[in-house]
């Protein structure tokens, strides 16, 4: 797999280089249907810690992904926009597909219905290769807690056995079989509902009413309640964004509710975030840095009870120096910090905390193929591995 | 206006038959006609961007009507030594305008920056590579096109922004009207490979001779 994965990207390389390939946007029937696309084979180093999962069979840095977006503009009023990926080489998935109404065509106000993009966050983008100025996601968006949607914790004794076990932990209330957990935001799948953007002069904002949470973004719902979800972006200068975003929706899957026993419903427990974030750029600099609080409520079930709701909090801090034409260095450093709980004669954090530490050396082979090559460092206060050091590079194609 | 200036200023051939109409120098020639495109290039459309919550603002695309008609070889005193001139490719509603701009080497391109958001121009050609980094409107950053060749110029914040700037050692290269008119005056006296190119894509190459006084009419299909 892992060759053939490589054999492609420097058949796509060469081939680029002879200019046989699109180098930007395919458009068809005089732009009415506009088709764009993303390769990439990033190769990394074994993660026995499992820091850069984001599935329990899945690591982001080892993953090659195919995906075809377009564009079909039936008029000015209405688009109907879809990504279709082929990811680890094997797995077929429509990641989006929406409709996008725009009532007024020369007003920057649009509705969009269907499969839509993440309205909480400014690093959602860092799923598409070409937008990541390192290999390695940010922890808020990818790294797997213990939590789980479909499975809770009886006591806080539960929850502290799971600490760094969240790319395969288990619970004895719901379904018992070991799984994935879920991460502070989940951006390898898009939520369902519907969504509203505008612009007024320099503040652009964002609502959206969807089906899943933050942390499982769901193309039906499965718990009877939606998510509801804002986020304002000021253009403060040219070069300066800041941004705010808040999410609140219920996170527990209704399969839970038998196991409830009518004490509680599973719609009653809700995922809470809150974001701020900033970026600023000039000449060859460009900086982004966002902090993120994210709260899960959950029934008290037993003793020790959990005194819910967790709290996790996030900050990310990035940049990217321009060294040479089509060269760049960049740096990101993020960590995850949980809330306190007490166990039986013990207080812990409920997750064991992770810090992280990634840089990247890039380099533009042509505008739309890029090398990237990184190291990236983990730490965690628990779990069976506790740091790591790991070794990645990327071929990113793009049109 | 600015474009009419940066295409008058910066195409010097162009400029000369401008005074000449329908005149060459003493001793010299031309070569007119028309560069005949038989399909329009795309529309250079924004990315299907799936990750935006929602459109961006309504925006013109670029003019790629126009290529550029050159000699492949000049005749040698054409490549004396000249002074270096300024040209202007500005970056206006998230596209750069002109589209195509033709230049002798040593020509310094200034790219000013007219609009509100942030632009950053770069070119990883073989004949240009620069970065000009992130910058504000009203700001203008410069490049010394120093080696002829094609420039591929794009902006790091808006992939749908393209240009190029085709850098010449010789002045006996035109950048086309809309319908694709072009003229070469002032070509000595001789038989010449004439080179129509349109947006990287196409090129054709026709033999053509050249009388003193006279024009010599060449169309140039591209197929």
């Amino acid at each position: 797999m892992r060759l053939v994965a490589l054999v492609l990207c420097v058949v796509l390389a060469g081939d680029a280089r002879a200019q046989s390939l699109p180098s930007e946007p395919i458009s068809v029937a005089n732009g009415r249907f506009v088709f764009g696309g993303e390769f990439f084979g990033t190769f990394g180093s074994e993660d026995p810690g499992f820091f850069d999962y984001n599935d329990y069979e899945y690591n982001a840095l080892r993953n090659v992904r195919l995906s075809v977006s377009t564009e079909i503009r039936a008029s000015r009023h209405l688009q109907a926009l879809a990504e279709v990926r082929l990811e680890h080489g094997d797995e077929l998935s429509a990641y989006a597909m929406f409709l996008r109404i725009r009532p007024w065509p020369d007003r920057r106000f649009d509705v969009q219905i269907g499969r839509v993009p993440p309205t909480f966050g400014a690093f959602g983008k860092t799923i598409y290769a070409y937008n990541n100025i390192v290999i390695g996601q940010p922890l808020a968006y990818q790294y797997l807690l213990s939590l789980r949607t479909t499975a809770l914790p009886r006591t806080s004794d539960d929850l502290l056995r799971m600490r760094g076990r969240g790319w395969l932990s288990d619970f004895p209330i719901g379904d018992t079989s070991p799984d994935a957990g879920v991460p502070i935001m989940n951006t390898s799948r898009y939520d369902a509902g519907v969504q509203v953007h505008g612009v007024v002069r320099r503040i652009e904002w964002t609502g959206a009413v969807t089906a899943g949470s933050l942390s499982d973004p769901r193309l039906g719902d499965n718990n009877g309640r939606p998510q509801f979800a804002g986020r304002v972006i000021a253009h403060a200068l040219p070069g300066l964004s800041l941004g705010v975003s808040a999410a609140r929706g219920p996170w527990l899957d209704d399969s839970l509710d038998p196991a409830l026993d009518g004490v509680a419903e599973a719609s009653e427990f809700v995922q809470t975030a809150v974001a701020l974030d900033a970026e600023v750029s000039h000449g060859p600099w460009l900086a982004r840095a966002e902090w993120l609080r994210s709260s899960w409520s959950m029934p008290a079930l037993g003793l020790p009870a959990i005194e819910a709701p967790v709290v996790a909090r996030s900050l990310i801090v990035e940049g990217r120096y321009r060294l040479l034409p089509g060269l760049s260095l960049a740096l990101r450093g993020d960590g995850l910090w949980f809330s306190d709980i007490t166990g039986s004669g013990v207080m812990d954090t409920w997750e064991a905390n992770v810090r992280r530490l990634e840089g990247a050396l890039g380099y533009s082979i042509t505008r739309n193929i890029t090398a990237k090559f990184a190291v990236q460092r983990n730490r965690r206060d628990g779990g069976r591995v506790r740091h790591d050091t790991l070794l990645a590079g990327q071929l990113v194609y793009w049109f | 206006m600015a474009a009419v200036i940066a295409l008058a200023a910066f195409a010097p051939a162009r400029a000369l038959a401008r005074d000449a109409s329908t005149q060459t120098a003493a001793g010299t020639g031309g070569i007119r006609g028309r560069l005949v495109l038989r399909r329009t290039a795309g529309t250079n459309e924004r990315r299907p961007e799936v990750s935006d919550p929602g459109a961006g603002a309504p925006r013109e695309p670029a003019d790629r009507r126009r290529g550029v008609v050159y000699l492949e070889q000049a005749p040698r005193p054409a490549f004396d030594e000249r002074e270096p001139s300024r040209a202007s490719m500005d970056q206006r509603n998230e596209r750069f305008v002109p589209h195509v701009l033709a230049v002798m080497v040593g020509t310094v391109v200034d790219f000013p920056n007219s609009d509100r958001t942030y632009h950053n121009v770069f070119s990883l050609s073989r004949a240009k590579r620069f970065d000009l980094g992130r910058y504000a409107a009203g700001k203008s950053k410069s490049v010394r096109m120093d080696r002829p060749g094609v420039v591929r110029v794009f902006c790091d914040i808006h992939s749908h922004m393209n240009a190029f700037v085709l850098v010449f050692a010789h002045p006996f290269f035109d950048v086309t009207e809309v319908d694709g008119r072009y003229e070469l005056p002032n070509v000595p006296p001789g038989t010449y490979s004439v080179v129509g190119w349109h947006e990287g894509e196409a090129r054709i190459t026709s033999s053509v001779t050249v009388a003193a006084g006279a024009w010599a009419e060449l169309d140039l299909p591209v197929p």
